[in-house]
């Protein structure tokens, strides 16, 4: 069945928090056409480049573009896989290395559908949302993130 | 017609943070080229144009009401 869906805000100032995270989760009880649920984390990675320690990654996004992408990739995953739902969280601003800084959430009645939804969004929210990072290291200095 | 540039990521170091305005940028060649000349250091940049928040190949006549982006690679996640 075809869905209608709104163009959502994925924003979120500062990291996700794992309480934020759990609430999600526990939201999903009263779905229970739901079999399974994937979920992908990003955490900021402490990186060390010629001795420099990565101590934080400054995000910055042209939101509106990026949530309208969002919005096409979100509705074209839902037109791909049977999904029950799928929700999107990624940071902006100074996310500190251990810290999540993406959260990709997808449920459907069987395992597969969300395993695969949630792998193909990720990789899609990593090549096409225009979301750039600063990666601030411990001395201060700095080098633009580059997605691999 | 003046059009409003704006740029993100590694670009804002060469083009800092506020929108810049260009005048007589009657097509995207014609302002890249004009913002070549201003920005040296953009000339060897790797980015992408959005106008309007679309994505454009090729030479795209501007009106001066668009709003046009250069987009560094994108590093999201």
């Amino acid at each position: 069945m075809a869905t209608e869906h709104k163009i959502r805000n994925i924003f979120t100032t500062g990291p996700i928090s794992a309480s934020f995270i759990a609430d999600s989760i526990q939201k999903h009880d009263t779905k229970t056409n739901i079999g399974g649920h994937s979920i992908f984390l990003g955490q900021v990675r402490a990186d060390v480049i010629d001795g420099n320690k990565v101590a934080a990654i400054e995000y910055t996004a042209y939101e509106e573009m990026a949530l309208e992408k969002m919005h096409q990739i979100r509705e074209a995953i839902f037109a791909k896989y049977p999904l029950v739902c799928m929700h999107v969280h990624h940071s902006l601003g100074k996310i500190a290395a251990g810290e999540i800084c993406l959260f990709v959430f997808t449920s459907s009645a069987h395992r597969r559908e969300a395993i695969d939804a949630c792998t193909e969004t990720v990789e899609r929210i990593k090549a096409e949302l225009p979301i750039w990072g600063k990666e601030i290291f411990e001395n201060e200095s700095y080098q633009w993130k580059e997605n691999r | 017609m003046p059009v409003q540039v704006i740029v993100f990521g590694q670009l804002t170091d060469i083009l800092g943070h506020q929108p810049v305005t260009m005048e007589d940028a009657p097509d995207t060649n014609t302002l890249i080229r004009r913002l070549n000349q201003r920005y040296p250091a953009l000339v060897n940049a790797p980015y992408i144009i959005a106008v309007d928040k679309k994505i454009v190949t090729g030479n795209t006549t501007l009106t001066g009401g668009n709003a046009v982006a250069l987009l560094p690679p994108f590093a999201g996640g």
